[in-house]
């Protein structure tokens, strides 16, 4: 039964990790119509700065500040100068999963050109451990879980309450009525790529302090894990990321503790295989942005 | 010559071989078909994990160091009919999926998820193909002629895979040169179009993936019979990245163009550097080469999207920039077609 | 062209507009003008090129020649928001609202351009247009009816209080009583705001009961265009346009 508990409280700390990610991809996608698969790398780059700025002493959470605002501006760049261009050359989606594909590639490999081939960990205390509920749990990894709950907050507070974002949500479930209502939907798609940027970034720190140890290649199966939940959760759709992100972070990590660590993301695979033959539109079917 | 010329020499043709089959593949779906397919690379492993596993002998032969199914020792060309066969059947499920994804964009991403999962299964799962170390010792095809070490075998490989090239290229042309092709790039062009015409789209979906994938699976039967060994770090995801660059380098729709895309993007600036000597820390010079084919991708993207050969057929030949708008314009047609006759 | 009666000072003017989607242009040398407080339909068969006009009007899709002027400005080929911006209120024929969102907040999304301590105040004068909007601000536009979706549309573009309506075909898809409604009762008030109304419609005979002026499309091109209540008395454009006797007046 402990190790059920246990597992479950892991899950729970996974689960926190992937809402922010899958969070921020699928509203990349819902809002600016970009699968982006260089998210990966930017979590990567992004988790790489801010343990530059660990090892140069500094405390982690700031340093997950750090990464919030590298994802931020990197992923800023990205759209400025190159998916808008591709994007106003009216290039078709799948083009744009070959540019956002060969940019992952290059984000990747800048960390690993820099960084190089063996795995980085940060200097981190992980606090004492707690007991809450039934779950024995790290300060850290308590810390991790109300972060993700925060940004949830913050998420729900910005698409519902502020004027920015009822303004994605109008361009996500249609851009050209949008404009005609005289938003500038480019700076809108700009300020979502701001805004998930630094999701993605403080997702990429926490997903390596989550592994304890990261490399320049550590979040291609996690990206998978990503589009799982993503996709399990209804594209486009950010709370059904977050559930879909709560069901795979529990399962993979229950499995892991079960079956083997290895399969975990065979098994998010599994799930998402699942999901795609019962209910191809995802559990959360009607857009609700 | 000295014979480590003549092994250089080889090595390299039998390597540009294999690349040119793939990308001849590659060009089928991508370039005539318009399929983007992320995970081409899983059929090429598939056709070199069953060609090895079929010319293997039993898996306690050996010393019994590594674990793996069959092991049937089969004779060439058996092998490399297995592998082929391999990679067109591991294409069904893709077509099956393909046909419920809801946007291209969609099933290319579920492709590339795929084949980032089959890597870690069979990373993982040791008994299927040895796990992450992958098969060795896989018999060089007509081994038993000659000594598969001595410059006579070498050369003899290097015209079998340029054979093949050749013979492959000929039955791709056949079909893309045929009235078949033409429907294939209708529907690449306009999917909608090419459905109001009658054309069965799924199905020519599936026969394109299938037939690109016994492509694939013949390409890495060839590998495999060369380097004899094939382990999951060969055909990880980006591997798929490189050929879909030789092909949007050297020119989509164009077999002329995929043929030197793989001359120019796998074999030349991959495989030929990595005789150079290294430079800096591990690991820098292949991060580099990673960016300069990421770079590259961009860059042909932008400024040459035709690639360095483009397409013959003028009317069709329209980058895939431009495609999107084609749609809209096909559909538009379409829609205002019957009142022009008023 | 018909030699031109007089007509009140246009505030949207399009001069030899050709447009299409890429290839050939789905209409050429179509020329109309709007007056304030006019409304204009344009009639015509399906296909006849009645949808790309607009669209290429409000900035949609690309015009190829010829140009547009709204007031002194001349917004040829400006960006759709930007056309938005300078007074101009497109309601699509479909697609028309923020489906996911609730009615007061397509109306927020419609006043965009607001001040935000303006949008209280103009939510309101919108819902003192069409009353029946006022129970219906917490419900999504996708629940509701077709009605109430087209009315939510139009208030949407009032939020802005426009110079111009342009409105696609807005009894498309409605039942015929609500259609009425819609012509006869709402489009007017949309007009007694003072502003221009840019009327396409399949219903030529309504279209032609509430409008000042009537231009005919056909293949692209405009046939002819006149007065509506002389349009509905000649028999040629009776019988092809109307399909049976004249209307008496």
């Amino acid at each position: 039964m402990d190790i059920v508990i246990a597992s479950v409280g892991f899950g729970l700390v996974t689960a926190s990790v992937l809402a922010i990610a899958s969070v921020a991809f699928t509203m990349q996608f819902g809002i600016t119509d970009v699968l982006n698969l260089s998210f990966g790398g930017v979590m990567i780059a992004s988790a790489f700065i801010a343990y530059v700025v660990n090892n140069a002493g500094v405390n982690i959470w700031i340093g997950v500040l750090v990464a919030g605002v590298a994802g931020a501006i990197i992923s800023y760049l990205i759209n400025r100068f190159v998916l808008t261009p591709f994007k106003r050359r009216n290039t078709s989606p799948i083009g744009m999963v070959i540019v956002t594909l060969a940019l992952g590639l290059i984000l990747e490999n800048l960390v690993l050109a820099v960084a190089g081939p063996n795995n980085v960990s940060y200097a981190m205390n992980s606090g004492p451990t707690l007991a809450v509920g039934a779950f024995e749990l790290t300060a850290l990894q308590i810390g991790m879980i109300a972060l993700s709950l925060i940004i949830a907050g913050a998420i729900h507070a910005l698409l519902r309450l502020t004027r920015l974002g009822k303004a994605m949500r109008a361009t996500s479930c249609n851009a050209g009525l949008a404009r005609a209502s005289g938003i500038r939907t480019e700076r809108v798609i700009a300020s979502t790529w701001l805004i998930t940027g630094a999701l993605c970034g403080i997702s990429g720190a926490a997903f390596a302090m989550n592994s304890g140890s990261f490399g320049s290649s550590s979040a291609e199966l996690f990206l998978v894990v990503i589009i799982a939940s993503v996709f399990v959760g209804g594209v486009g759709q950010p709370y059904g990321a977050m559930l879909g992100a709560l069901l795979l972070g529990l399962v993979t990590e229950v499995s892991a503790a079960f079956i083997t660590p290895d399969y975990k993301e065979v098994i998010a695979f599994i799930i998402l295989l699942g999901v795609m033959a019962l209910r191809p539109q995802g559990l959360i079917a009607r857009a609700t942005v | 010559m000295s014979s480590g010329t003549i092994f250089y020499i080889t090595t390299l043709l039998v390597y540009g071989g294999v690349d040119v089959v793939a990308c001849l593949g590659l060009s089928l779906q991508f370039g005539t078909a318009g399929i983007t397919n992320f995970g081409f690379i899983i059929y090429q492993a598939a056709g070199a994990y069953v060609a090895a596993v079929l010319s293997l002998p039993r898996d306690t032969a050996n010393g019994g160091f590594q674990t793996y199914v069959l092991g049937l020792h089969l004779a060439f060309p058996l092998p490399w009919i297995g592998g082929a066969v391999a990679g067109g059947l591991l294409a069904i499920p893709a077509g099956l999926v393909v046909r419920r994804s809801l946007r291209p964009d969609f099933a290319g991403v579920s492709m590339l998820v795929t084949a980032v999962i089959l890597n870690t299964v069979v990373d993982n799962f040791v008994p299927l193909f040895n796990g992450a170390a992958g098969v060795a010792l896989v018999p060089s095809p007509l081994g038993n002629l000659f000594n598969p070490q001595s410059l006579k075998w070498q050369w003899m490989y290097s015209g079998i895979a340029l054979f093949m090239c050749i013979v492959v290229l000929l039955v791709i042309r056949l079909i893309t040169e045929s009235p078949y092709g033409r429907s294939l790039r209708a529907m690449r062009e306009d999917e909608t179009a090419a459905k109001a015409v009658g054309k069965n789209t799924d199905r020519m979906r599936m026969t394109v993936l299938i037939t690109g994938g016994a492509v694939a699976g013949l390409s890495g039967a060839i590998l495999v019979g060369f380097i004899n060994l094939w382990a999951p770090s060969a055909w990880t995801y980006p591997e798929t990245i490189v050929l879909i660059a030789a092909v949007i380098i050297g020119g989509r729709g164009n077999h002329y163009g995929a043929i030197l895309g793989a001359a120019l993007v796998p074999l030349g600036f991959l495989e030929a550097t990595r005789f150079i000597p290294a430079f800096g820390p591990a690991g820098l010079v292949p991060a580099l080469e990673w960016i300069v084919t990421g770079l590259l991708i961009l860059v042909f993207l932008w400024f040459r999207p035709q690639g360095v050969i483009p397409e013959r057929r003028h009317r069709l030949a329209r980058s895939l920039p431009a495609q999107a708008a084609a749609a809209v314009s096909g559909a538009a047609e379409l829609a205002t077609g019957p009142a022009r006759g008023q | 062209m018909d030699s031109e009666p007089q007509r009140p000072k246009p505030i949207l003017i399009a001069e030899a507009v050709a447009a299409g989607y890429g290839g050939a242009p789905v209409i050429t040398d179509v020329s109309l003008q709007v007056a304030a407080g006019e409304v204009v339909s344009v009639v015509g068969p399906n296909g006849s090129g009645k949808s790309t006009l607009l669209k290429s009007l409000v900035g949609v899709i690309r015009v190829l020649s010829g140009r547009v002027a709204l007031g002194d400005r001349d917004i040829t080929n400006w960006a759709t928001e930007d056309v938005a911006r300078a007074g101009v209120g497109y309601v699509p024929q479909v697609d028309d609202v923020f489906g996911p969102l609730t009615v007061r907040e397509n109306l927020e999304m419609g006043g965009y351009l607001l001040a935000p301590r303006e949008v209280a105040g103009r939510v309101e004068r919108v819902v003192s247009v069409f009353p029946a909007l006022g129970r219906l601000l917490g419900r999504r536009a996708e629940k509701l009816s077709g009605g109430e979706r087209k009315m939510v549309a139009m208030g949407r573009v009032l939020m802005l209080q426009p110079q111009l309506f342009v409105l696609d075909e807005p009894t498309a898809n409605l039942a015929p009583a609500i259609a009425h409604t819609l012509l006869h009762d709402q489009i007017a008030r949309l007009a007694s705001t003072g502003a221009g109304v840019l009327l396409v419609e399949q219903r030529a005979r309504s279209a032609l009961e509430i409008s000042s002026w009537t231009y005919v499309m056909g293949g692209g091109q405009c046939r002819t265009h006149g007065r509506s209540a002389d349009l509905s008395g000649r028999a040629d454009f009776v019988e092809s346009f109307l399909g049976g006797a004249p209307a008496h007046a």
